[in-house]
């Protein structure tokens, strides 16, 4: 009996040992409060109603806005970077004129002069809030509003000013903090695929329903330096491994979009090519509506600039070639690259994140502790064999 | 003072003429192409421009009268380098079509009876979308009364 009591109390002080080892007290509790998600907390039934309603309205009202803009402006402009217009309130002249300014630099530094397709820059600047029987416009998504067979040479872009830009905007805030850079920084930023089809026209159709089936997230930001001195970009946020997030995005990110951060060319082919199968009917006037939080839906990191970062490798003929391309995209985009997509997408994606470590992978301490408690076990096992005697 | 105007005035019509330059150019070419076919003066030239995609056309219709030759011609801007152009009946049938001249294709046609044709054209290859185009239906010779 003595001897069954000492086994049990052997077993539990085993299983706690183990227990302490591999359920650490980091691990047993959520904060609930993760930064990555950010989720505000959640309203009655009828609050939530409301506020989809109201987002729906603001979709529709930004999309009606882009259209009419779009009738406005039609064969207005004679400028050839891109013609701005201001929404939400009526900035002085010198104002308008500075925007302007900074726009033709941005335009410049773009490699683009007189380009087939014209952009509009539409910037909604803050306003009150609105009254009580309407919510407020669209303030905090992007919009664009591609050329059609309507409209075939204008992209209109839609760009929430905010509070922060507002006031910088009408000259609120003081310039030399915030400075020109950072406003021209914010401007091309906001041309988003409109860029793209100011620098290399109507992509051909292929082209054109891969990018609508994922929401152009793969062509977001023509820049023409690269990320390197860019000061935001989804790495901010997302790509640097100090940030106690880092894990939090990467958890949240599709199979492929993980499996390519590891360095895998098939997880990069997969993630580059989704919603090339797909063949979408492209709708007249078909607004892209940029996702609030862009960078957790890309398949890529930093996707937004994948394209521009194609366009800047490869040269603009071979560019070219893929944009109005009729052939599929995986085949296009490869003879463009003259390479697999698959390789040069990892190799691309190496360029911005070291490549991460998948599958299991202990902790060090863990690995000594669980082995100390093996021998431990063992050796308490040999010792009681030894001792043991059959009478 | 008169130079300033001057010089304002030069630069506002650089500024309106600014994102026109594709379709003055198919205009400038298009103008030099009747030009060389050779027209006898007083006859009306049918002509349309307009831009397309790749792979997009487009189509419109025109009467032409019994018994005279006309030069159907197309032309395109520099990113263009194949378009298609096609003679239709009023109610739809192939008449004539010229896919061979890559940007400058020609038809030349003369009609049996004074009837109401569909001209199609089809932008086969454009390298920067849209490109534009310009067609010309030009009559070569009085009617003879």
């Amino acid at each position: 009996m003595a001897s069954l009591k000492r086994w049990v109390l052997v077993g539990l002080v085993g299983c706690m040992a183990l227990a302490l080892a591999y359920v650490p007290p980091r691990g047993a509790k959520s904060s609930g409060t993760t930064l990555f998600v950010g989720q505000s907390r959640q309203g009655t039934p009828a609050r939530q109603r409301a506020q989809a309603l109201a987002e729906e309205w603001r979709n529709a009202d930004a999309a009606v806005r882009l259209l009419e803009d779009r009738q406005r402006v039609k064969g207005n402009s004679f400028r050839t970077s891109p013609a701005i217009v201001f929404r939400g309130a009526t900035p002085p002249p010198n104002v308008v004129r500075n925007v302007e300014t900074v726009m033709d630099s941005v335009w410049r530094r773009l490699g683009l002069a007189e380009t087939k397709v014209q952009v509009t820059l539409v910037i909604e600047l803050q306003r009150p809030n609105g009254s009580a029987d309407r919510p407020t416009p669209l303030q905090d998504r992007v919009a664009y509003l591609p050329p059609d067979s309507t409209h075939r040479t204008i992209c209109m872009a839609y760009l929430p000013a905010g509070p922060y830009w507002t006031l910088v905007i009408l000259g609120k805030r003081d310039a030399r903090h915030e400075g020109f850079g950072r406003l021209a920084q914010w401007l091309q930023a906001g041309l988003g695929p409109c860029a793209f089809y100011a620098a290399y026209g109507t992509p051909g159709r292929p082209v054109q329903s891969w990018l609508a089936a994922r929401n152009w997230d793969v062509g977001l930001y023509l820049g023409s330096s690269g990320i390197a001195g860019e000061r935001f970009s989804s790495l901010t946020l997302l790509g640097d491994r100090r940030f106690r997030w880092f894990w939090d995005g990467v958890y949240s990110f599709s199979p492929a979009t993980v499996a390519c951060l590891a360095g895998r060319p098939s997880g990069c082919r997969t993630a580059v090519l989704a919603g090339a199968a797909e063949e979408r009917t492209i709708p007249i006037a078909s607004i892209v509506l940029v996702e609030r939080r862009w960078w957790q839906t890309q398949r890529l990191l930093p996707g937004e600039r994948y394209l521009g970062d194609v366009a800047r490798t490869v040269g603009r003929d071979r560019f070219l070639s893929f944009w109005t391309s009729a052939l599929p995209v995986d085949t296009a985009l490869a003879a463009t690259l003259k390479r697999p997509v698959g390789e040069w997408t990892a190799d691309w994606q190496r360029g911005f994140v070291a490549p991460i470590r998948l599958g299991p992978a202990p902790p060090l301490g863990g690995v000594a502790l669980a082995l100390a408690i093996a021998v431990f076990a063992i050796g308490i096992v040999t010792a009681t064999a030894s001792r043991r005697q059959i009478r | 003072m008169r130079i300033i105007l001057v010089l304002l005035a030069v630069s506002g019509v650089s500024r309106v003429l600014v994102g026109q330059r594709w379709e003055r150019q198919v205009q400038e070419r298009v103008q030099r192409t009747i030009a060389a076919v050779g027209t006898p003066s007083g006859l009306p030239v049918v002509r349309r421009s307009g831009m397309l995609n790749t792979d997009e056309a487009a189509s419109f219709q025109t009467t032409l009268a019994q018994h005279t030759p006309y030069a159907i011609i197309a032309v395109c801007d520099d990113d263009c380098s194949r378009l298609q152009l096609t003679l239709l009946t009023s109610s739809g049938s192939e008449i004539a079509k010229e896919r061979n001249s890559e940007s400058l294709p020609t038809l030349h046609f003369t009609a049996a009876t004074s009837a109401v044709y569909g001209i199609r054209v089809v932008m086969e290859a454009c390298r920067w979308n849209p490109c534009w185009y310009a067609i010309a239906v030009v009559p070569l010779r009085k009617i003879p009364s």
